[in-house]
């Protein structure tokens, strides 16, 4: 009876410090129904997203047209003269390209841009499938038919690695930027040390830069080990301009180090901080195509993807190592990041407090 | 009415009043000190004592009423004011994870002492801290720690010394060395409001505040507060002013 009533009194207690703590209030039902709403609405990876090119002479374009929409594939150009739609996967522009025979005996060319096998892999099998079935309506057979020539572009051997490291290159510096950016503030003001730094004479813009500048270099020399770990045990070829996705880094770490001095800044504990950092870092992974094709997510999923940086330094990161892009297209990611990091700053210089009221 | 040299070299607090929310945790604080002032913040706990001190070193902002510390409005601290200040806060606030050297390296870079390696080594030698120079700041027993943060507090030789309980924990030797040093500092011109919980301590002060649930007496010499009570010690006047709960 002793010991019931011991447990009863300490559930008791446990259940009176969960209802009252803020804190895991946001674990216990702001963090799950997050992921629900992400992972119910948002995150159904189908083909019908693929970007389809057609190209090649008009007259055998039609049937192979409504064959690819009555499969769900997405016609982004047709009609194309021979060559063009190759073109355009390798510029970045279509995921599948189709180029139908000029000639008696020419094959039918389809050019799969393979960096993201988990998106181009079922638009794969139905190109196949829509092969045989024009086959099929022309009573042809395939031994008598043009036949199918498969090309797998950046990423011929299909390595789920090679899709995936790039991306977790950035993955792992945004959680480690964030978390180090929220905790190092949270455990400064628990510490009181908060209190004795800011009644010295040190104005907001020199505590931020102060304390980001060596993590900013800690961040990205993280970001060039995992690159240089995932060529030198995966093999991932770095084709591209890596000077420019290295250049970069600094950039994608501030940008998650400030906005995680933001959201420690109103936390009263390192734990309530960290709430926040899983509240952002958890979307972010889910809809910046690091876990899922971006394409395949619905539009006001993407919409709200593009807001995330890691969702600019995956494309950053895919176009540097598998698909060989120039410096000026790697770069060109960095804008909507740099963005964020300006609206990260004004974002922590509202929240500091340079008072404890 | 104040001169202008006052107004430049002391402190001159005008009703002013905090509240945290809807409660008022201290109101009508008025007081005046000059260069050489050592001020004992006395009374119960939640009485205002730590507010005060947060509010002189602009840690927080006054609700009501005015208030000056050489010139600068409190309500609006500015750098030039914090480079005048030191601040001592009844938590340990140095970085645990730095040797005492560090932490006194990072206070003399940030406050842009001109000779901070001087700077340091004179407080080092000043305070005795030689022993403990080059250990962590979190592996000091509580005595040694209190010096080191004295020493954080004061290396840039502020004019105003602000103190939150700093002998809170020590043993009665260390006690009587903190209790020298303030007085030594205060009688070099500084001036040093101290804040504290023991009543023997506080009758080293030449003048006391008494908070009694957020107002405070004075500032007076502990014998008029003895006296007004009608008691022998400043610890029995404190508790027979101090209203009992109970």
């Amino acid at each position: 009876m002793n010991t019931a009533q011991t447990i009863a009194a300490i559930a008791g207690v446990e259940l009176l410090r969960l209802i009252r703590s803020p804190t895991s209030f946001t674990l216990l039902l702001v963090v799950p129904a997050l992921q629900l709403l992400l992972f119910g609405h948002a995150v159904r990876p189908t083909a019908d997203q693929v970007k389809l090119a057609v190209a090649g002479p008009a007259a055998s374009q039609d049937r192979i047209l409504r064959l690819t929409g009555a499969a769900g594939l997405k016609v982004v150009a047709h009609h194309l003269p021979p060559g063009s739609a190759e073109a355009m996967v390798r510029s970045g522009r279509a995921s599948v390209a189709v180029e139908l025979p000029t000639g008696p005996f020419a094959p039918v060319r389809t050019v799969i841009d393979a960096s993201e096998p988990g998106l181009t892999a079922k638009a794969e099998s139905q190109i196949q499938a829509i092969y045989w079935q024009a086959l099929a309506e022309r009573n042809d057979v395939a031994d008598y038919g043009p036949r199918l020539h498969i090309e797998r572009l950046f990423n011929p051997g299909e390595r789920s690695d090679w899709a995936f490291l790039p991306a977790l290159t950035g993955t792992i510096m945004m959680i480690s930027m964030l978390m180090l950016g929220t905790l190092s503030m949270a455990r400064e003001r628990e510490l009181g040390t908060w209190e004795a730094l800011i009644a010295m004479p040190v104005n907001r813009g020199e505590l931020l830069a102060g304390k980001i500048a060596p993590l900013v270099v800690i961040g990205s020399a993280q970001g060039v080990i995992v690159l240089a770990l995932s060529a030198g045990i995966f093999q991932l070829p770095l084709r591209g301009s890596i000077f420019a996705l290295v250049a970069l880094m600094p950039i994608f770490a501030a940008a998650h180090l400030v906005l995680g001095y933001a959201l420690a800044s109103r936390a009263r504990t390192q734990l309530a901080a960290l709430q926040g950092a899983v509240a952002f870092y958890l979307p972010a992974m889910l809809l910046s195509g690091f876990l899922y094709p971006f394409e395949t997510l619905p539009p006001w999923a993407q919409a709200l993807g593009r807001i995330f940086p890691l969702t600019h330094f995956v494309r950053a990161s895919r176009d540097a190592t598998l698909r060989g892009a120039d410096a000026g297209t790697v770069l060109l990611h960095g804008s909507p990041i740099a963005l964020f990091l300006g609206a990260a700053l004004m974002l922590a210089f509202a929240q500091h407090r340079a008072r404890l009221d | 009415m104040l001169s202008p040299d006052f107004k430049r070299e002391g402190i001159a607090v005008d009703r002013v009043g905090k509240r945290f929310g809807a409660r008022w945790v201290l109101r009508d604080l008025s007081f005046a000190l000059a260069p050489g002032a050592l001020l004992g913040l006395v009374g119960a706990n939640g009485g205002g004592k730590t507010t005060t001190l947060r509010m002189l070193a602009g840690l927080l902002r006054p609700d009501e009423g005015t208030g000056r510390v050489f010139g600068y409005d409190i309500a609006r601290p500015s750098n030039a004011l914090r480079r005048q200040v030191g601040y001592m806060s009844q938590r340990l606030s140095l970085y645990p994870e730095l040797s005492v050297a560090e932490n006194l390296s990072f206070r003399a870079r940030v406050l842009k002492l001109p000779r901070a390696r001087s700077a340091i080594a004179e407080s080092i030698d000043r305070l005795g801290l030689a022993p403990v120079t080059n250990i962590r700041f979190d592996r000091l027993s509580g005595g040694w720690a209190r010096k080191v943060q004295f020493a954080a507090a004061t290396i840039h030789r502020p004019k105003l010394l602000l103190l939150d309980e700093p002998t809170a924990g020590l043993d009665a030797a260390s006690r009587h060395i903190f209790w020298r040093w303030l007085t030594e500092f205060a009688s070099e011109g500084h001036i040093v409001i101290v804040s504290t919980h023991d009543l023997a301590e506080a009758e080293r002060c030449p003048a006391i505040l008494h908070y009694v649930a957020g107002k405070a007496e004075g500032p007076m010499s502990p014998s008029t507060l003895i006296g007004t009570a009608g008691c022998t010690t400043l610890e029995e006047a404190v508790l027979s002013m101090t209203a009992d709960p109970g």
